[in-house]
């Protein structure tokens, strides 16, 4: 089993839930995140002053599956988060050792 | 469920006890001398819900031994709680309970109830003297228990009538504030204990439907449980029975806070002193530590008066008296429609008090009087929401918008619409087949028009309320960086003054609906989305500036003469006043002292300079005490002050000063900005304050002394809420340099913070 935690601009959150649905996961965590990668935040200038944004808002989303179908889940959310601009984000996965549903007990891939 | 069966309960409960008590009595071997039985709290009172505890005090002589009384206790009660009947109960002698009743305020008061179920009932009675007489004795120390606990559960639990899921007994408004006015009332104040009998009795039927249906004790009302509770209850459905909660629960909120009052005012003024009222206003006083109005006859004839005691209270941070809003209901004289300019400034500066204002709202809101004024008003009243969102009822949640409005009004040009915009933004909701927004725009318009706003005034307001969500869901969901969605907003809001107006707006509606629904994430997404929109609609130079004032051809050629002339003309409650003059260092300064000591109000100006001479548009309102100056006395006054015969400073000292030490409620400090306009080759001042009387021809004078000159100004007041515009020069005619309006508007902001 695989946990995959995706990065990804907010407003793109719609659209990436919509895709995973449509390849069938049911199940997904997102948060509120903010933060920064190459893109470094941007300069602003509003009303003369000059600030910097140094942390960009995102989002944090997190699926666990079943190892074999990580690859694939992999590539629908990068389709769905992709505009080809800087900071569209990151997806990486790490593998889960167990997983438990708590209301039944189930484990495993059956818990997924 | 009801009254009845609670009393059935009891009564029912009192002869499985009695039973009990004489084989208990028999068991130990104690006589029923030495004993007694007594119920205390609710079931003291009688009344037993299903899941209440029974609270006992069993009271001794002291004769029986231990080991006889630990007999008669086990013989009473194990039968009780074999069958599963909670019991809480206590075992003391008349000395113990005094004792313990005095350290322990919840001993105290489940014994002010206590009634003898069996045994010797002049050792009931016995204790109960000694408790009530403590109490009363005692009550300084005991009320400020009692408020610190009141408080602390506000603190837990929140308010009753305003939750979406409630705690029926904890919250304020709720069982256990009823317990406690009682409580009050046996201290010897004056309670109006007869507006709660019917809150009680549902708050209390509630309650027992509550426990029936869960079968636990638990009194938070949960969402999922509120439409069991209405159908056991025959509520048409759970919004209904959640109208009727928050019904009841305002009405112990009310007591509670006039109790209270009461109770500070009496200590604010003392036994022996005599009460002193003083006027506020034209018809209101502050009375005891409440604002009130003179005389009930006036109400007939003065329409305006309820708002403006309403707003002259809130500001003041006093409560509305009970008799005036009584009064007020009983008298109601509609406003004119449209409302006067006047009414529709009580009514800004009622919102724009913040916190303080809800106490007066609610006031007049328990009296009925707010949707007599604003009949779309009655609909949202207690009107529940079924959203996980929301904490509030859309009540509530408009006037926590409101509050949270009133510390923005800094941050936008016209603090006024923000306000009206913020309390009625969700007028539209609770009709289920419209959408809420475009609903509110349908209904606002014609509201607005109604309050006096004029047409271009409702357009906004209607574009507020229709687009109050705007910004949280495009800032959210669209591609920030995407050109098209800066485009998609800016073309529904066009306007940059608009704009800032929207998301302030935005602002204080995520924070008064909640921490789910407002983070600092998205307040960041909301602010980088307005930035970008107002870079596009401004093309980066910032807000526009206030328009100078247009000289008519007839202005023109009279300023030619280079006489001064003054002109008053009378403009609906208002007077409209024309001054033309020849150009002098500290004209406006003169002309702001000169009105404010013939007690004249400045709600509006526009002044500009063209070539030497100076016109100047006013609109004044005349105090409540004064006569207005023909134009021959206003001139000759005028041509002193500004030629210095007048000290106008020493003459204005008093007002400023007695109006300084009111008490008042907090309000976000002044916010100066200078920024040099291209279009005039000007400095632009933009002064955002709490109007105060005077501060005109102060901030005036101070921007004079500075060494530069002011070319044309635009002063608009609406309510307590100020905003000017300074357009100011160096003598040479040219903006000032960076640095130096820099410093201008520290220098006039920190002036500004000394008056607060």
């Amino acid at each position: 089993m695989k946990l995959i935690t995706a990065i990804i601009k907010p407003f793109k959150l719609d659209d990436v839930k919509n895709a995973l649905q449509a390849f069938g996961i049911t199940g997904m965590t997102v948060s509120e995140a903010s933060g920064f990668g190459r893109q470094r935040g941007h300069t602003e200038v509003y009303r003369g002053a000059e600030y910097t944004v140094d942390l960009v808002p995102k989002v944090r989303l997190e699926v666990l599956v079943d190892s074999a179908e990580a690859e694939k889940v992999i590539d629908v959310i990068v389709k769905a988060a992709t505009t080809g601009s800087i900071g569209d984000g990151k997806v990486w996965s790490t593998p889960v050792d167990n997983v438990v549903r708590v209301r039944t007990g189930e484990r495993g891939t059956d818990a997924i | 469920m009801g009254t009845r069966e609670r009393r059935d309960r009891s009564d029912s409960y009192d002869r499985k006890l009695s039973g009990l008590f004489i084989s208990a009595l028999s068991e130990s071997k104690i006589s029923d001398k030495e004993i007694a039985l007594a119920a205390v709290g609710g079931y003291g009172r009688g009344e037993l819900s299903p899941g209440s505890d029974l609270d006992l005090l069993i009271v001794h002589d002291g004769s029986a031994r231990e080991e006889q009384l630990s007999q008669f206790v086990n013989a009473l009660l194990y039968p009780l709680w074999d069958s599963g009947i909670p019991v809480d109960h206590a075992v003391r002698t008349r000395a113990q309970t005094r004792e313990t009743a005095a350290d322990d305020i919840r001993v105290a008061m489940g014994i002010l109830d206590i009634r003898t179920l069996e045994g010797n009932a002049d050792l009931v009675s016995a204790v109960a003297t000694d408790v009530i007489e403590d109490w009363r004795k005692n009550s300084k120390k005991n009320l400020t228990k009692l408020r610190e606990s009141s408080l602390e559960r506000v603190e837990r639990s929140g308010e009753l009538a305003f939750l979406l899921e409630p705690d029926l007994k904890e919250a304020r408004g709720g069982l256990r504030d009823i317990n406690a006015l009682r409580a009050i009332a046996k201290c010897g104040e004056d309670v109006a204990l007869d507006r709660l009998s019917s809150a009680e009795a549902l708050l209390a039927n509630v309650r027992d439907a509550l426990h029936g249906v869960t079968g636990k004790g638990r009194d938070q009302l949960l969402l999922t449980e509120q439409d069991r509770v209405a159908t056991e209850m025959n509520f048409l459905d759970a919004d209904a029975l959640m109208l009727e909660v928050a019904r009841a629960s305002r009405a112990v909120d009310y007591v509670m806070d006039l109790t209270w009052h009461r109770i500070d005012s009496k200590k604010a003024t003392g036994l022996f002193r005599k009460s002193k009222s003083e006027v506020l206003g034209k018809g209101v006083i502050a009375l005891n530590n409440e604002v009130t109005i003179e005389s009930k006859p006036q109400l007939q004839n003065d329409s305006g008066l309820g708002l403006r005691s309403a707003a002259i209270a809130a500001q003041r941070g006093l409560p509305l008296s009970i008799e005036a809003c009584l009064a007020l209901a009983e008298n109601f004289a509609p406003l004119p429609i449209p409302w006067p300019r006047s009414s529709r400034e009580d009514l800004v500066t009622l919102i724009g008090a913040g916190s303080a204002m809800i106490r007066v709202f609610e006031a007049l809101d328990q009296e009925g009087i707010i949707e007599r004024w604003i009949p779309e008003w009655a609909h949202v009243r207690f009107l529940p929401q079924r959203n996980v969102l929301h904490r509030h009822t859309v009540d509530r949640h408009m006037l926590e918008t409101a509050v949270r409005a009133a510390k923005l009004t800094r941050t936008v040009h016209r603090p006024d619409l923000l306000l009206v915009a913020a309390l009625l933004h969700d007028i539209g909701k609770g009709f289920p087949d419209k959408d809420h927004s475009e609903y509110g725009e349908e209904l606002i318009r014609p509201l607005a028009l109604r309050m006096g706003f004029p047409e271009s005034d409702a357009d906004v307001l209607a574009l507020l309320v229709k687009h109050h969500l705007l910004l949280s869901s495009v800032a959210t969901r669209r591609d920030l960086d995407d050109p098209a969605t800066i485009e998609y907003v800016t073309s529904l809001i066009s306007e940059p003054q608009v704009l800032e107006l929207l998301h302030a707006l935005s602002i204080a509606d995520g924070e008064a609906t909640g921490k789910t629904a407002w983070s600092n994430w998205k307040a960041g997404l909301v602010a980088d989305l307005v930035d970008r929109c107002i870079i596009s609609l401004t093309g980066g130079t910032g807000i526009a500036p206030a328009e100078q004032l247009e000289l008519t051809p007839q202005q023109l050629s009279r300023l030619d003469s280079k006489a001064l002339t003054v002109t008053i003309s009378a403009r609906d409650d208002a007077y409209e006043i024309e001054i033309l003059s020849p150009d002098q260092a500290g004209l406006l300064s003169a002309v702001a002292g000169t009105f404010s000591v013939s007690r004249l109000n400045v709600r509006s100006a526009r002044t500009r300079t063209v070539g030497d001479a100076v016109a100047m548009n006013w609109i004044v309102t005349l105090d409540p005490n004064a006569t207005l100056p023909s134009e021959e006395i206003l001139t000759e006054t005028l041509r002193k002050a500004i030629a210095g015969e007048i000290d106008l400073a020493r003459k204005l000292e008093d007002r400023i000063s007695n109006y300084r030490k009111a008490p008042g409620i907090p309000v976000p400090p002044p916010v100066v900005t200078a920024t040099n306009d291209i279009a005039t080759q000007a400095t632009v001042l933009e002064i955002r304050m709490h109007d105060r009387p005077g501060v005109l021809f102060s901030v005036a004078r101070a921007i004079s002394r500075f060494g530069v000159d002011i070319r044309a100004a635009i002063v608009s007041t609406l309510g307590a809420e100020a905003f000017d515009t300074l357009y100011v020069t160096d003598f040479a005619g040219e903006a000032l340099s960076e640095e130096r309006a820099k410093l201008l508007a520290n220098q006039v902001e920190s002036y500004l913070l000394t008056q607060y």
